[in-house]
């Protein structure tokens, strides 16, 4: 009787570890990003961005919505979506890739995630380094990177081209929670 | 032989006027602010939360063309009120546990929200921008506060 007891109990505790999720989410991820020539700056945030984080795994996703970036100016969101973007036909920038010598029971650490980045329809292998803070098991990845407008297929017309840089500022900050399933 | 007549006092300062406006114009057009403000827009949807949901996990395209970048307004619970990134969102509900509607508040709704509750029925009127795992609405207003019962 008591084996039995002991085998049920076993078996609760081993469903009840599976059922607990090694994902953490951020749905309210913050992505921003700069362009800076002699003519204007411009700058965009997106305040929606989703990313899951896998504990376990190291894998880190994030995906973006490119008509939820908010500009200064209208026009900017205009040329931004309709002309460069194309966001009827591209709506979403993913990112997807693997944290490497992450550890996720570290408080602070600055690692590199190693991943392919899809813009524009577009994929691109890049490496970006960001600080990652634990806190009460909530994680904050931190970070900014650059990107070439010339790797995504993006078209300026020449017109436009000197208020536009040829390298776009990237930064971001991710803050997950616990990811109910 | 001249083609061009001399243009008269009056025809110059008709001329100028009009360049100065279109001038004018042109510079207000550029440099138009980004806050659109959809209490001037009328709404072209009205609809529950969990629908909207459902509708883009059925069929992300063609909930796409319906409700993207359209002025809607979605009828909901709310789940909680967030302050993140220095930003008010309202998180509405949805079918289940895995989506939920995300409402970027505009400025204007500070205090509006400050009267808000957990588990409130409330409508909110916004701009769809779509689906990743929850709907994304953008520059949201109250439209109304339904005190629960």
């Amino acid at each position: 009787m008591n084996k039995i007891l002991a085998l049920v109990f076993f078996l609760i505790t081993i469903t009840s570890f599976d059922s607990k999720s090694d994902q953490v989410i951020a749905r309210q991820g913050q992505v921003s990003f700069f362009s800076y020539t002699s003519v204007e700056n411009i700058e965009a945030k997106n305040n929606q961005v989703l990313s899951i984080l896998d504990l376990s795994k190291n894998e880190i996703a994030i995906s973006m919505l490119m008509r939820a970036f908010v500009f200064e100016k209208s026009l900017m969101h205009e040329h931004f979506n309709e002309s460069y973007i194309e966001s009827d036909i591209y709506p979403k920038a993913t990112f997807e890739g693997a944290i490497v010598n992450f550890d996720p029971l570290a408080e602070k650490q600055v690692r590199i995630i190693k991943g392919i980045l899809s813009i524009h329809g577009i994929d691109k292998e890049i490496e970006i380094k960001t600080t990652i803070e634990n806190t009460n098991e909530s994680y904050i990845l931190e970070g900014d990177f650059t990107v070439e407008v010339k790797d995504f297929d993006i078209k300026i017309p020449p017109l436009l081209a000197s208020n536009i840089a040829k390298t776009i500022s990237i930064k971001f900050r991710f803050e997950y929670q616990p990811y109910e399933q | 032989m001249r083609l061009l007549k001399p243009m008269n006092k009056k025809n110059k300062i008709i001329y100028l006027t009009g360049g100065i406006a279109l001038f004018f114009g042109l510079f207000l057009w550029i440099n138009k602010g980004e806050s659109i403000d959809v209490t001037t827009i009328s709404t072209e949807v009205g609809i529950r939360s969990e629908v909207l949901i459902s509708k883009f996990r059925e069929n992300e395209e063609l909930a796409n063309s319906m409700y993207t970048e359209k002025v809607i307004e979605i009828s909901g619970v709310i789940k909680e009120i967030t302050f993140l990134n220095n930003r008010t969102t309202i998180v509405l509900y949805g079918n289940d546990k895995g989506s939920y509607i995300l409402c970027d508040m505009q400025s204007s709704q500070k205090q509006e929200v400050k009267d808000l509750k957990k588990d409130q029925n409330v409508s909110i009127k916004g701009i769809c921008k779509g689906f990743l795992k929850d709907v994304i609405v953008l520059n949201c207003i109250l439209i109304n506060k339904k005190m629960d019962e």
